[in-house]
């Protein structure tokens, strides 16, 4: 990825960007040239009275808007077309890269990386636009400029310099309005969350009988982003005021000097109607150079913060539920196809020798927090090609974690709409699913009842047994007085291996796992 | 989620209905109204009354007459046109801001004190996306709405100032029309369609991405890198396809707004020229009208542009006075709550039975259960997943009604049925913690006021205190002000639970109903959360749906249920002594975990 990121999307796109340039550009002339059509017609035709300038007049009109209509349709066509497949291309590699590797995530929150994936990746893309706008906002600009200087230099240079200047010198007006309207979608935004977020917990609300407070404080919220919006409406009227005032004004001007040459035989009555219309049209390229250059600052920054995730080697922090790349040799030492309980007095310890474990090559480690993926049962229970020589049949997996067996079962957001001991389930089926040769399980049964437990306990086991080692870091003595062998890590470092019901008389051991 | 709407899903009005909602909405503000439509109309006349004057310039300039009182009059338009389109533009916005805000705060304020019925029915899938979705699409289109009123205004004037040219120039104007309309009824069909396909995938693209960024970690623990990144790519390029057919039709549609505005120019070039050649008009007045339809392709596309998003808008709108119009929970009879026990209220439970699945010979989840729970006692719930325990719960914590069967509070007083109390009155009385836990996205401390407003940083700590929570709120950065919720401060189940509980407390309702407070916290948190539980439901009448049996084992009495009905009920030691089904869950629980 080189450093200048909006270069690169250029370059992918190189046949696009110059088609939709060139067919833009084309638009802009076309638009141009809608004032000194209506002047011609009016001063050849309407003012002679002349049939075949009215028929020539007419056709060049439809021929004009012809022209007009396909290459600006062309263009827009063209670069959306374009800016789409970039998105999707820089979406797709954002994702391939966070999942490759989690660590490229970096210092970021998952809400700042899915804006990445989402919106960088599509402001990075609409450079391809913006750069093709910003050309034909340029040659219009120069189309209009050589009609007005053919027709008279004086109003036409009058014209060139005061039409830019004021629609730069509005945009001095644009800092306070963006602050205003900033602030407008910052509250309703802000409001928007209250609101969202008492939904989220309506029910718990409703349970505690919080709904008045809540009604009163998304009133609140409401009301502040009632006020936002109403100084963001006193700050737009200012700005839209100034500028029809300022469009008015050279409008005006326009007329009075240009219907004194008219007067004077300086100007024909075409080319009176022509100005005019071009005092207004003049506003709209320099309003166009002027938008794709503050978007282009836009989609520079976001093309830099999707160039930065995709870079190889960027500063790095592991994920707090990652596992990270420790090299502690595993504190345990596991004998091969036993099913091994690890007992802690704290959970630091716990964790410690989760992420140990995951260090090793081929283990699997689920994480503690179930995360299910896809849209349906069979989605989640997939985690890819089982290595050779392996693979235990979803329907078994699925049976030893008394987990939900149809697998058409929507998921939605990830499981939200199935219960927490569920998704627990699920996730456990898709582990030994997976089917590795070394499992490791931190706390699979909380979220169940002590049958379904005591069910899912033995399952494990039995799946287990002959099919590779697995290590439980638990304190259900449901499981515990499942396995081989259990390891305790008491305080101090202390050790101490047995069985579950030989531990019991440890009074640590006991500690950790009395309910 | 696309698809047909669920049974039972939420009302949506009408568009006449919602017409006249919004209008009553705006007339609330007559000063507001009235400012903002008189100002739009002037700003809009003096927009159409420009190119009129600078035609008649044509035609003083033609005649070699002097400029002057023209070019005073064109000032003096334009100056008080900038002056009223800027007045208007704040008025209108000002308008909707207003009627914005009164919108939504009816609908967030029905939404939450909606029926339970209708929210159980209606699901808070749909619930939620009204008051966000929706809102936020109508509260966003207030601008918008200002723009279109504005060019809607413009444009009608314009046909006045064509009519004041020629009514022949006004009949040539109008040419214009069939064609956008006939461009329309092509375009409107077409693109709702394919809008709606385009948001749909993006919103399953949206959740695709979103779930590989959270499950990182279990990608990378299963290798599982290049499935999730197919799907990934597979949900995305599903989204550039909708985005093309969108696209297509768009672009045709843009391109026949450019063919209506050629066809309109036309005739009324066409038609000045007849009319001039007839001397019926002057040059002036047939240039007027080509500066005039000029100035109008902005407001025309502005108008036809924003149809779909103006219908949008209507749909969220539709949406939105389909929640308001829900009828309001009736207020129960004064007398009926006057009678209602504020203390030392017990529980009697008399031929619960209920359905979820309301067509007729579906399985009920409760039997006519019946149960007592006196003042001041505690009862547990223990039987394994699906035995009715939540459900239960859930009645007798008003939560939703029963099919069948009362819920009485009973006290010195008298007795009262749970069904003639409203919301209000039945959580003056009932607590409900269930298992389903939300931190509130605020401070600490306006997290948990929720449930009291107004109580003091010491009622506060008192209450984290009682459940065993004041030491880590203590050890956060900020104590009580301490931002928690989504994308603030994490806090872990078991803690969140702990302050769920503490709402409980700060409240101090005379019922408390707790549903398996400790799932999902560990063995640790949930030996926490267990005493934190017991202290909570210390000196009150409970209900407390057990998950682990000692914290069944501390209650008074232990209501074992099965496949819908109560089966055993008693105190700990009597059911054990009974060797019955309680005696084998406790075996099966405590299977050498406590050495006896």
């Amino acid at each position: 990825m080189s450093p200048r990121p909006v270069l690169d999307v250029l370059r992918r796109h190189r046949r696009a960007a110059a088609l939709g340039c060139g067919s833009s550009m084309l638009h802009q002339t076309c638009e141009a040239l809608v004032p000194v059509a209506i002047g011609l017609a009016v001063d050849r035709a309407v003012a002679t009275g002349d049939v075949h300038a009215v028929v020539l007049s007419v056709a060049g009109v439809l021929l004009l808007f012809a022209v007009l209509s396909s290459a600006g349709t062309f263009a827009f066509w063209v670069i959306d077309r374009a800016e789409f497949a970039e998105a999707h291309h820089l979406r797709t590699a954002v994702a391939r890269a966070v999942l490759r590797d989690p660590a490229a995530l970096g210092d970021r929150q998952v809400g700042d990386a899915l804006s990445v994936a989402t919106s960088d990746t599509r402001h990075a893309a609409e450079a391809l636009g913006l750069v093709s706008f910003l050309a034909s906002g340029c040659f219009g600009l120069l189309v209009a400029a050589v009609v007005l200087l053919r027709i008279d230099v004086a109003l036409g240079l009058g014209l060139l310099v005061a039409v830019p200047l004021l629609v730069l010198g509005l945009q001095a007006l644009a800092p306070r309005l963006e602050a205003r309207v900033h602030d407008r979608q910052r509250t309703a935004g802000l409001a928007a969350a209250v609101a969202a977020d008492l939904l989220a917990g309506l029910r718990p609300l409703r349970g505690f009988g919080g709904v008045p407070e809540a009604v009163r404080r998304y009133h609140r919220a409401s009301s502040l982003s009632r006020r936002a919006a109403v100084g963001a409406a006193g700050a737009t009227s200012v700005v839209v005021g100034v500028s029809t005032l300022a469009t008015g004004a050279v409008l005006v001007a326009t007329a009075a000097v240009a219907g004194t040459f008219v007067a004077r035989g300086r100007l024909d009555v075409g080319e009176f109607v022509t100005v005019v219309g071009m005092a207004s049209f003049l506003a709209d390229p320099v309003r166009t150079i002027s938008h794709c250059v503050q978007q282009l600052a836009v989609s520079r920054a976001g093309a830099r913060r999707v160039a930065e995730l995709l870079r190889p080697g960027a500063p790095r922090r592991p994920l707090e539920d990652s596992p990270s790349p420790a090299h502690v040799p595993v504190p345990v030492p596991t004998v091969p196809g036993e099913v091994l309980g690890v007992v802690t007095t704290d959970t630091a310890t716990a964790d410690a020798v989760t992420a140990a474990f995951a260090a090793v090559p081929g283990a699997l480690v689920e994480p503690s927090h179930t995360v299910l993926l896809g849209q349906t049962l069979a989605d989640a229970l997939a985690s890819g090609p089982v290595p050779a020589g392996r693979g235990v049949p979803l329907a078994a997996a699925l049976e030893a974690a008394a987990a939900p067996t149809d697998l058409d079962l929507a998921l939605h957001d990830g499981g939200t709409n199935v219960s927490g001991g569920q998704r627990q389930r699920i996730g456990l089926a898709r582990a030994l699913a997976a089917d590795r040769e070394l499992l490791v399980l931190r706390d699979p049964t909380t979220a169940l009842d002590a049958v379904t437990e005591d069910r899912v306990a033995a399952g494990l086991r039995d799946l287990r047994a002959g099919a590779g080692t697995t290590v439980l870091v638990t304190s259900s003595p449901l499981l515990l007085s499942r396995c081989d062998r259990v390891v305790l890590l008491g305080p101090g470092g202390r050790h101490a291996t047995g069985t579950h019901a030989g531990l019991l008389d440890d009074p640590d051991y006991a500690a950790a796992v009395a309910r | 989620m696309s698809g047909t709407p669920p049974v039972g899903a939420l009302p949506v009005a009408s568009g006449r209905r919602s017409a006249a909602v919004l209008w009553r909405t705006a007339a609330a503000h007559p000063a507001d109204l009235a400012r903002a439509l008189s100002t739009t109309v002037l700003s809009s006349a003096g927009t159409v009354a420009l190119p009129l004057l600078l035609g008649r310039a044509v035609d003083v300039v033609r005649a070699g007459e002097g400029l002057t009182p023209l070019v005073v009059q064109l000032s003096v338009v334009a100056l008080l046109t900038a002056l009223t389109t800027a007045l208007a533009r704040r008025d209108a916005e000002r308008l909707g801001a207003a009627v914005a805000a009164d919108l939504r705060e009816r609908v967030v304020d029905r939404s939450l004190r909606m029926s339970p019925r209708v929210l159980e029915r209606a699901g808070s899938g749909d619930v939620a996306s009204r008051v966000t979705e929706d809102v936020e699409l109508f509260t966003a289109s207030v601008q918008l709405g200002a723009g279109v009123l504005t060019a809607l205004v413009t444009v009608l004037l314009s046909a006045v100032g064509f009519l004041s040219l020629d009514w022949r120039l006004a009949l040539a104007f109008c040419v214009v029309f069939p064609v956008y309309a006939a461009s329309l009824r092509w375009y409107l069909p077409k693109a709702g369609p394919l809008y709606a396909a385009e948001r749909s995938v993006a919103a399953d693209r949206s959740q695709v991405v979103l779930q590989s960024l959270h499950g990182a970690a279990t990608v990378h623990a299963y290798g599982m890198a290049d499935l999730q990144g197919d799907r990934v790519e597979a949900a995305s390029l599903r989204t550039v396809g909708a985005s093309r057919a969108a696209l297509r039709t768009f672009a045709r549609f843009s391109m026949s707004m450019n063919g209506a505005e050629a066809v309109g120019l036309s005739a009324l070039l066409l038609t000045g020229f007849l009319l001039v050649r007839g001397d019926v008009v002057t040059v002036g007045a047939v240039t007027a009208a080509a500066l005039l339809f000029h100035r109008l392709f902005g407001p025309l596309g502005t108008l036809l542009l924003s149809f779909d998003e103006v219908s949008r808008a209507a749909a969220a709108l539709n949406r939105l006075v389909g929640v308001v119009d829900l009828p309001a929970e009736p207020a129960p009879d004064p007398a009926v709550l006057a009678r209602a026990p504020r203390a030392r209220v017990g529980l009697v439970v008399r031929g619960l039975t209920h359905a979820y699945d309301e067509t007729p010979g579906a399985a009920p989840v409760l039997h006519e259960v019946d149960l007592e729970v006196p003042a001041g006692t505690s009862l547990a719930v223990v039987g394994e997943s699906g035995a009715g325990k939540t459900t239960l719960a859930a009645i007798v914590g008003g939560v939703f009604p029963a099919t069948a069967g009362t819920v009485t509070l009973t006290g010195p007083a008298g007795a009262v049925d749970l069904g003639a109390l409203d919301a209000g009155a039945v959580r003056e009385r009932i607590g409900v913690v269930a298992q389903e836990s939300h931190v509130f996205t605020g401070t600490l401390r306006e997290d948990l006021t929720l449930a009291r407003p107004g109580a003091t940083d010491a009622q506060v700590r008192a209450a984290l205190a009682v459940v065993g929570a004041q030491d880590w709120v203590a050890a956060l950065p900020g104590g009580l002000d301490t931002r928690v919720g989504p994308g603030e401060l994490p806090l872990s189940p078991a803690r969140a639970q702990q302050l769920a509980l503490a709402r409980l407390v700060l409240r101090d309702p005379p019922v408390v109903v707790l549903d398996e407070a400790t799932a999902e916290a560990g063995s640790a948190g949930a030996r926490d959360l267990e005493q934190a539980a017991v202290a909570v439901v210390r000196g009150r009448t409970a209900l407390v749906v057990a998950h682990r049996l000692s914290q069944a084992a501390a209650c008074d009495r232990i209501a074992v249920m099965a496949a819908g009905r109560v089966v055993e009920l008693g105190p700990h030691e009597d059911l054990l002594a009974l060797g019955g089904r309680y005696a084998r869950l406790w075996a099966t629980w405590s299977r050498s975990a406590l050495p006896t």
